[in-house]
């Protein structure tokens, strides 16, 4: 199988590929297939190609490969969507659950969409040592995400009071579907490198619009690197806004 | 039904599920859902700042099954 990944680095590109195919970096090729070094203010831009085997081989053998520390029973990967190497960025089917723990918290928000009155299958999208992504399919994924990702997050703050219940507080559960917080996160680096720009043309401040911390530390680390801008967050609540500001020469 | 909503996240974060009672009272303007569970259980519904009771109620807003009306969430103790 071969998909397509973007990221502003090979890096960022190949971390994301990682993600969202749930694979370990050493479990896929990688081929760079445009690659455009980002400037001063320009946003760089790489393109790769990820080439998998056959999904279930490339399990089995990345299994066997590592030391017998697993003893779990080996789990069949579902199919890939049978859309072939025409969709690009499309997802593979979601990892298995693994253990009781993320059964519950599956459970939990496939009970909850349910009772909202629309079907959902809930998979897990991938595991992190302090994070666990779940992802959300469904016929009615637009109202699902809401407006801004509003009905995305409510339901990914109840699942992350719901894993802590479970005694799961150190870990954070990020909801997804349609990848909508990946395009997010793309479309909010681009938005904060033009206000940027727009900043150092006029001096002049401009306050963004109210964004989730997690929107906002993409902000911030965005123009970070960039010398003459600074971000402040103001407001209060979950929803604050950044604003960018000229610090310029002194 | 927004009733089984509310009433399924309310027993899945507060400590005493048995303490949890969900009433749906239909105004003119309003469908509102009352929601009382035990007194220890009140910060688990609610959150710091309002921020669960918060996104309750945008799921709420979100669900299929309201016929147009508006719904409400009033927890009470």
């Amino acid at each position: 199988m071969v998909y397509e990944f973007e990221g502003r680095t090979e890096e960022e590109a190949i971390e994301i590929a990682a993600a969202e195919l749930g694979l370990a970096r050493d479990e896929f090729d990688v081929e760079i297939v445009e690659s455009l070094r980002g400037g001063f203010l320009k946003k760089g831009k790489t393109v790769i190609k990820v080439h998998t085997r056959d999904l279930k081989a490339s399990q089995r053998d990345s299994r066997e490969g590592r030391e017998p520390r697993e003893t779990r029973e080996p789990r069949e990967p579902r199919a890939p969507r049978p859309q072939g190497e025409a969709a690009p960025r499309k997802l593979v089917a979601g990892l298995e659950p693994d253990g009781d723990f993320e059964l519950k918290l599956l459970d939990f928000v496939r009970e909850v969409v349910e009772r909202m009155g629309y079907g959902c299958k809930a998979s897990v999208l991938f595991r992190e040592e302090q994070k666990l992504g779940i992802r959300i399919e469904s016929e009615s994924a637009a109202i699902l995400i809401g407006k801004k990702g509003k009905n995305l997050d409510a339901l990914q703050l109840l699942a992350n009071v719901y894993a802590g219940k479970l005694g799961r507080e150190d870990l954070r559960v990020i909801i997804d579907s349609e990848n909508y917080r990946i395009r997010r996160e793309e479309s909010i680096v681009k938005m904060a490198y033009e206000v940027a720009e727009k900043v150092r043309r006029t001096r002049a401040s401009v306050l963004l619009e109210p964004m989730n911390p997690f929107e906002r530390r993409i902000v911030h680390t965005t123009l970070n690197d960039i010398v003459d801008i600074e971000t402040k967050s103001e407001g209060e609540g979950l929803y604050k806004q950044v604003r960018v500001m000229f610090r310029g020469k002194k | 039904m927004e009733r089984d909503l509310v009433e399924y996240i309310a027993k899945s974060l507060v400590d005493d599920p048995a303490g949890v009672s969900v009433n749906e009272v239909e105004t003119d303007e309003a469908t509102v859902i009352e929601l009382r569970v035990s007194q220890d259980d009140i910060g688990k519904v609610i959150g710091k700042r309002g921020r669960i009771a918060k996104a309750i109620r945008t799921l709420l807003s979100a669900a299929a099954t309201r016929g147009g009306k508006d719904v409400r969430l009033s927890i009470l103790d």
